[in-house]
């Protein structure tokens, strides 16, 4: 680009600059698979690539400024959200792009200058270590420069002392008079097996050094003043935060399995052991399972097992940071594993886990209760019972299916509840929640809907799915019930009587009940084509079994 | 460790390894052979293939480091051995480029290795390359660009401006951590940032500044000089920049523990008790904590930590802090054990007010190979700083005395020196020469006889190499 840009090219730089200012905020908002972060990156490299048919793009950097040529293409005040003061801050004085840059390159650029201040690395660092073949940066050294009279005094102390001339003189003359043979060692130029044995030494170096600086961290507390564990276990509450934040599970179990050897008595124990606690319960934070749910969410962790003895380790307040997070996971894969751990650790603690079920979030309380479920533990009943009456029919169904696989004298009341609710759904599920308890008195609640006006009145589905539920029990009441259906006669409500004759015919057959032959014979011939159907089905499966 | 290969350098790097491959076959077999005719054949395709998209290519040798047409070539471990013997092989010739000026059949390449093969016993091997070639229309040799006097002095001042503020920052790193105040690791990382910058650019520059030593400031100069001859150590086994950086830093903070034990101790010049002794030998242990309190916890305060713990236990493990499993040192605390060794052995401190010679120091650290220090690294290490480390004090056979000043890559024995006194030992307006002079009759101009002690006479090294 010339030295005196024209204004097309002026307004090109602007939009180049304001596309990094639009992807700084993208790429921090969405993470790297998201299709909005991979098509900003591509769309500011089609705007350089534009740029740089006609030359580099360079850009001098001011405190509140950027450049190109002399025109100032972008102009922010303060500090916040400046990108002019985000280079210049860190030294940064001169930026270009040059011609054959690639979309890789543009990638890494900005990740760069999207990272969070407040890191280790500034800018130039972040620069220097991509190494960009087509993306220069002039930076002023001075920022560097710690104590600027310190060389030139450096300089002049070391060069105080000159040599003296009769010194040298004697050097010279002692030199020739010793004996003394070279000392040192041979040079044995480098052979190709010394290359490969290099590459054999870096590539076993290459393992994970968290597990061994947690090793030292542990054998530093072996050793330590008991002043100084509070500092070391910090050291190892962060080693556990960042193989958490990096999806690592297996550095993290291996800071749980050197806590274990931590030895278990005496008073200098005791206190090793508070600090170890701390670092356990840091596991369990909120802070820490968010990241976890974010690995897991993006398919880094997947050993179930590995996290199964993760979550082994946490404590049981643990729960109500999992449950927090389970809201917000977006893959079902993670929602499971995180629902596998939550079942694990509410085995510790019911309470915690049952706070679930205030959650605002109505899939939250599912899950929860699909969780209660899962655990097969009657103690679990009471909690669920709770969220009989939500105001979610997806809850209330969940709710009724729990109480179902759960079981026990005190589901029975809040099943019968729900046969009376306003959806068929949840109606159907207590009718199958009763099937799974299969009590007698959970056949006479059955039986009792099944008689009264309201039953009449639902649809045939709903009948059917009744009348099947009804049929697991198979024993003389049900299919007496059902035989006097079959022989029900009616002149006002013609067409549901003649619903419940199909519907108990489909489940006498269902049941086998071959006493009901005879009459599912006379029913063939109906003329009401859905009994004649049924009554042919229910013959067809007691006679031959299909 | 950062192996990624950056994909748009690929043909560049194929066509170096390739030529060194070629170069290398052609020296154990005629150019006819099978065998080179074979590696010829895979060659010829990277050349021409390129020839499709530029006029020529020049395969070019800067300091350490390949260019082909102006691109320097990032090569990777893999490709260090190929790399290496080429730029020998080019250094040896005094060669500082090959280009390919037209499409090449293998006829071609094989005139090329028949002079490049024979020029070598030639007194001026580059002379008798360019008469070799003289039929050759396709294929050209140039000469060793030397940086321009005015870059190299502005180098030299990068250099030293780097060095020293290195040198005032890690001072200023220790005292505020003495003062429990904050430390910013951003500008420490920059400062090794510089540094790298410079050693590989021109690396007998920077490392030439480790010879001069400062007793009344050696914690801080050792601590920058470590951090200098494990990146350079580094570099030569291939590491990359990001590499270079990480253990750059983890070197100048090896000794960041010394700042939890009492002055009185670290300064005192007679012999420890045994209680000093064992305050003194926990600075590894203050170290990691020291790391974490000025660094955030990430994978590079994570290696510094482990080099801050690991410098002083030794390959073998004989040495200090004595650990219950025992494992083997991490790498980068093996590069830092060896250049702490180097120049605690060559450096003046309290308790050795004499310092060793360069070549006594590593004639030791070679005893050392194999049990406290790990004797590959040592290998590379002897290859670095030469087997008359920069720094050293020479007589030759001409009678005049030198320091020397940088190592020749083409040949470790015979390194740069300054000449500083004439035949009859008089003091001379210091000169810049090299042991790989030759005569008209090809012989050496000057030969090393014997290393003296600079401290013995009061020659003062500095005075020659700032």
């Amino acid at each position: 680009m010339k030295a005196e840009p024209q204004p097309a090219d002026i307004k090109a730089a602007q939009d180049v600059i304001a596309s990094f200012q639009k992807a700084r905020k993208s790429l921090r908002m969405y993470p790297s698979n998201n299709p909005i972060y991979v098509r900003t990156i591509e769309d500011v490299f089609r705007r350089l690539d534009n740029i740089l048919e006609i030359g580099p793009l360079e850009l001098g950097v001011r405190q509140n400024e950027i450049l190109f040529g002399d025109t100032p293409v972008y102009t922010a005040s303060g500090m916040e959200d400046n990108l002019a003061f985000f280079f210049f801050k860190d030294g940064l004085r001169e930026i270009s792009f040059k011609s054959g840059l690639t979309l890789e390159e543009t990638r890494e650029f900005l990740e760069a200058i999207s990272q969070d201040s407040g890191m280790d690395e500034d800018i130039v660092t972040l620069l220097w270590e991509k190494d960009l073949e087509h993306i220069k940066y002039v930076i002023d050294e001075n920022f560097l420069l710690e104590d600027e009279t310190y060389e030139t005094e450096a300089v002049l102390h070391a060069r105080e002392e000159t040599t003296p001339e009769e010194d040298l003189k004697r050097a010279h003359s002692e030199a020739f008079s010793a004996s003394t043979p070279l000392s040192a060692p041979e040079i044995v130029p480098l052979s190709s097996a010394d290359f490969e044995e290099l590459m054999r030494a870096v590539r076993l170096d290459s393992a994970d050094k968290l597990i061994k600086l947690i090793s030292i961290l542990f054998d530093i507390l072996s050793d330590c003043q008991p002043a100084v564990y509070p500092e070391v276990a910090g050291i190892i509450k962060s080693a556990l935060e960042h193989s958490i934040r990096k999806g690592d599970l297996s550095s993290a179990l291996g800071i749980f399995s050197a806590m274990d050897a931590v030895p278990p008595e005496g008073p200098v124990s005791d206190l090793l052991k508070k600090e170890m606690k701390k670092v356990q319960a840091h596991a369990s934070s909120l802070e820490l399972v968010k990241a976890l749910g974010e690995h897991l969410d993006s398919g880094q962790i997947r050993d179930e097992e590995m996290l199964i003895d993760y979550v082994r380790r946490l404590d049981s307040s643990a729960i109500a940071s999992l449950i927090a997070v389970l809201g917000d996971l977006k893959t079902m894969e993670a929602r499971k594993t995180v629902m596998n751990a939550l079942a694990f650790l509410g085995n510790k603690d019911l309470n915690a886990l049952a706070k679930g079920l205030s959650d605002p979030r109505w899939y939250v309380v599912r899950n929860i209760i699909h969780i209660f479920r899962k655990m097969e533990d009657r103690r679990c009943v009471d909690f669920v019972i709770k969220a009989s009456r939500h105001s979610d029919v997806r809850v209330r169904i969940e709710v009724i299916r729990a109480l179902g696989e759960l079981g026990g004298q005190g589901v029975i009341q809040t099943v019968r509840d729900a046969l009376g609710d306003s959806e068929f759904s949840v109606r159907s599920s207590a009718a199958r929640a009763l099937g799974m308890l299969k009590t007698e008195p959970a056949r006479m609640i059955l039986m009792q809907h099944m008689a009264g006006k309201d039953f009449m009145q639902a649809d045939f589905n709903e009948k059917k799915e009744f009348f099947e539920v009804l049929s697991g029990w198979n024993g003389p009441e049900s299919e007496a019930y059902m035989i006097k259906c079959l022989r029900a006669g009616s002149l006002f409500h013609k067409g549901r009587t003649d619903e419940l004759k199909a519907c108990a015919a489909y489940a006498l057959g269902l049941m086998g009940a071959k006493n009901a032959l005879p009459l599912l014979h006379k029913l063939r011939d109906s003329k009401n084509r859905t009994i004649s159907d049924y009554a042919f089905n229910a013959i067809k499966r007691i006679e031959y079994g299909n | 460790m950062e192996t990624k290969e950056p994909e748009q350098d690929r043909p560049f790097r194929d066509l170096v390894s390739q030529l060194a491959v070629v170069i290398r076959t052609s020296q154990l077999h005629n150019p006819a052979n099978e065998a080179v005719v074979t590696a010829i054949e895979k060659l010829i395709p990277l050349i021409n293939g390129l020839l499709e998209d530029e006029s020529s290519i020049q395969v070019e040798l800067v300091g350490e480091y390949f260019y082909v047409n102006e691109n320097r070539v990032k090569f990777t471990m893999e490709h260090l051995l190929n790399f290496d013997f080429l730029q020998k092989e080019f250094a040896k010739r005094s060669v500082g480029s090959i280009s390919f000026l037209c499409p090449v059949a293998v006829e071609n390449i094989q005139n090329l290795l028949s002079v490049f093969i024979a020029c070598q016993y030639a007194p001026d091997p580059f002379e008798a390359l360019v008469t070799g070639l003289a039929q050759e229309k396709c294929i050209d040799a140039g000469v060793v660009r030397r940086i321009s006097v005015d870059g190299e002095h502005d180098l030299r001042k990068a250099v030293k401006k780097t060095y020293f503020n290195a040198v005032s920052f890690t001072k200023g790193v220790m005292n505020k951590l003495k003062a429990g105040e904050r430390v910013n690791i951003k500008k420490a990382k920059r400062i090794v940032e510089s540094m790298v910058d410079l050693l590989l650019d021109r690396e007998e520059f920077l490392l030439g500044m480790t010879a001069i030593k400062n007793y009344d400031e050696y914690t801080f100069h050792h601590s920058v000089n470590v951090s200098i001859l494990s990146v350079a150590l580094g570099q030569k086994i291939g590491l990359s920049k990001k590499d270079l950086m990480e253990l750059g830093l983890a070197a100048l903070f090896h000794d960041i523990g010394k700042t939890e034990v009492p002055p009185l101790i670290l300064n005192k010049p007679t012999s420890f008790t045994d209680e000093e002794w064992n305050v003194l030998k926990a600075h590894p242990v203050h170290g990691v904590r020291m790391i974490f309190r000025m660094k955030s916890f990430d994978d590079s305060s994570i290696r510094a930590a482990i080099v801050a713990y690991e410098h002083h236990m030794h390959q073998d493990h004989s040495g200090y802090p004595g650990i219950k499993k025992l494992k083997d040192l991490d790498l980068y605390s093996r590069i830092v054990s060896l250049a702490d060794q180097y120049d605690g052995m060559t450096s003046s401190r309290v308790y050795a007010r004499v310092p060793m010679t360069p070549d006594k120091a590593l004639s030791l650290m070679s005893k050392r190979a194999g049990t406290q220090l790990d004797p590959l690294l040592f290998k590379f290490f002897i290859n670095l700083v030469g087997v008359y480390p920069i720094g050293s004090l020479i007589m030759l056979d001409t009678k005049e005395l030198a320091v020397i000043s940088g190592v020749n890559s083409g040949d470790f024995q015979r390194p740069k020196m300054i000449l500083i006194t004439d035949g009859e030992g008089n003091k001379i307006t210091p000169v810049a020469a090299s042991l790989t002079e030759k005569d008209g009759l090809g012989r050496y101009t000057r030969n090393v006889m014997r290393t003296l002690d600079p401290v013995k006479y009061k020659i003062n090294i500095a005075e020659y190499l700032l």
